[in-house]
């Protein structure tokens, strides 16, 4: 059997890939994908307990269905916003978007 | 084993109640016209509002639970009644703002307000770590809906925009931790995290610190603590500005009522261990949020630095706890008077800004020559903000003041004052615009609408009339059970 910490070794390395995309990519749809893959990052980890964990249970996978259908419904509200920002910006490139600052 | 048909289903009346309320006004909006004015929507939206506080009132007195996942107590009560009562008054500002918007699709706004106000209530009554996160996210999807509400302004999308990509990371965080925690303990009920928190901490000590670091950084994002503050300032100023008010007011507090009751339940029998924590992001909070604000020019980022300063406020007695009730009772004073001190002066600002066009200081300019009542009760707003002695906010902070030192937190409470003082600049900013400048030659004397005068007259009568009288209020708070239960 794999052991648990393969599981939470691969949750921790795709939640900062997410965590270095959110920070540093400039295109907005990109953004929004690092966004779910970090919310991903913590399905597995929640999956990986509710099955081999030292308390093992059902509570983590109903918390999984729960997020998933949560970060979709987060996800279509940001791609709605990100086409209204495009309609009135022509751009959605992070770094143009700069009205607000300081 | 817990079974639907067992559950006291009549614990959640006032959520479900608010639920079909709010779904109403969702099908009257989608059954008269696409566009237009709907004011008899906002008017039924504080109807529904006042009910459920109503039934709040009646129901969550005595306490109880639906399997451990639903929590009914006086702290779910008392923090209820401010949300709701907030949001009522949100909404009457609400009014006015959409009077003069025709671009905003004016149903939706109110039943989207309606459905935070449910996602903030379910947050607070939340025993259980995936009802927590439910009510969370209801609040905050709906938050960011309303952050972009006006759809053709560029800095309304700017704002949702950021909110959404920064509001969905500290999801991600939250949601992180939790996760560590379900992993060592196989619950997601606080109340049986709680249990094995003290051998956890021996066995796992890092893996708890990190889960509990991580959640500190997504709830300190929803209080708008620093330095998770960053986005505050840019969504406060794009936003619409009665959702500004709604985000500064509803938001926090519900963000401040989860902190208590998760990091007060599951981790109260490590305290020692994380009390520090909250008392440097208290102390950074108010002196970072104080300092910038001198800057500001625009009266909405003021109002955002102002409101990360007061959260710093907020933080003090989670940092320095003499007894939890004193705790609790500090919080839900303070936490009221933040309401109306705050609501009122939004409803000033939004009269001033929409009526001069841009959200700069020197709008104000001569507001007492233009309408003196206005002027008057902003600067009681203010003053009372700025915490000067004989103020709703000068006892709500002199409370907070003691309770650190009696704490044994004299440091904090000392930055406490002396960040205080520094307030006093920016907030006396306005009130020098108001009194000591000449108005434009063109502006004219200012037409106050009657749900704005209802609004700033309700927060200036209970802003005053608590002034003096504090103890009626203190002394119920005092006399709560809180967290009962647990």
């Amino acid at each position: 059997m794999v052991h648990i910490t393969f599981f939470l070794a691969l949750a921790a390395i795709l939640f900062c890939i997410g965590l270095y995309g959110v920070l540093t990519r400039r295109h907005l749809v990109i953004v929004l994908v690092c966004v779910e893959l970090m919310l991903m990052a913590v399905s597995i980890n929640l999956i990986a307990f509710s099955a081999i964990g030292p308390s093992a249970g059902i509570e983590g996978q109903v918390f999984t269905l729960f997020i998933i259908s949560v970060a979709a419904a987060e996800v279509a509200v940001g791609l709605a916003i990100l086409i209204a920002l495009y309609r009135n910006r022509e751009s959605i490139d992070v770094i143009k978007h700069d009205l607000l600052r300081w | 084993m817990l079974l639907a048909n067992d559950a006291n289903w009549s614990l959640m009346t006032p959520e479900i109640v608010l639920a079909a309320l709010a779904l109403i006004i969702f099908t009257i909006d989608f059954m008269t016209d696409i566009k237009g004015k709907k004011p008899f929507l906002g008017r039924l939206s504080i109807i529904s509002l006042l009910i459920t506080a109503v039934l709040v009132l009646f129901t969550n007195n005595d306490g109880g639970t639906i399997g451990h996942v639903f929590v009914v107590d006086s702290f779910s009560m008392v923090f209820k009644l401010i949300i709701l009562v907030g949001v009522a008054l949100v909404i009457g500002i609400s009014m006015y703002y959409l009077d003069k918007h025709e671009d905003i699709y004016q149903g939706e706004y109110y039943s989207l307000m309606l459905f935070a106000t449910l996602g903030a209530m379910l947050m607070v009554s939340s025993a259980d770590l995936i009802v927590l996160f439910v009510g969370l996210e209801i609040l905050s999807i709906s938050s960011y809906c309303l952050a972009a509400f006006k759809k053709y302004n560029r800095k309304s999308t700017e704002a949702g925009i950021k909110y959404v990509v920064l509001g969905g990371t500290a999801s991600a965080f939250i949601l992180y931790g939790m996760s560590f925690l379900y992993g060592l303990t196989g619950t997601t009920s606080i109340v049986e995290i709680r249990e094995a928190i003290p051998t956890l901490w021996v066995d796992y000590t890092w893996v708890i610190a990190m889960s509990f670091l991580f959640m500190l950084a997504g709830f300190g994002f929803k209080i708008s603590a620093v330095p998770f503050h960053m986005w505050a300032p840019d969504v406060y100023e794009g936003s619409p500005t009665p959702v500004t008010a709604f985000l500064s007011v509803v938001s926090k507090l519900a963000g401040f009522a989860i902190v208590l009751r998760l990091f007060f339940v599951t981790f109260e029998n490590i305290y020692v261990e994380w009390a520090f924590t909250f008392a440097v992001i208290a102390a950074l909070t108010m002196v970072i949020g104080n300092f910038i604000a001198l800057t500001q020019k625009n009266v909405k980022r003021l109002m955002a630095y102002s409101g990360i300063a007061q959260a710093g406020y907020l933080l003090v007695p989670i940092a320095a706890v003499v007894t939890e009730a004193d705790t609790f009772t500090m919080i839900a004073f303070y936490g009221m008077a933040y309401v109306l001190m705050t609501l009122g002066a939004f409803a000033i600002i939004i009269l001033v800004t929409e009526d001069s066009g841009k959200e700069d200081m020197s709008s104000f300019k001569g507001l007492w020559e233009r309408s003196p009542y206005m002027a008057v009760a902003m600067s009681v707003f203010l003053i009372s903000l700025a915490g000067l002695p004989l103020t709703l906010g000068f006892w709500g902070k002199a409370y907070i003041f003691f309770g650190a030192v009696a704490a044994g937190m004299t440091w904090l409470a000392v930055v406490m004052i002396v960040t205080s003082v520094v307030s006093f600049f920016y907030y006396f900013g306005i009130i020098r615009q108001m009194f000591m400048r000449e108005p434009e030659p063109t502006d004219q004397e200012i037409k106050v609408p009657v749900y704005l005068s209802v609004v700033v007259t309700i927060c200036l009568a209970v802003t005053v009339a608590l002034a003096f009288i504090p103890s009626i209020v203190m002394d119920w708070l005092q006399g709560l059970t809180w967290m009962g239960m647990f």
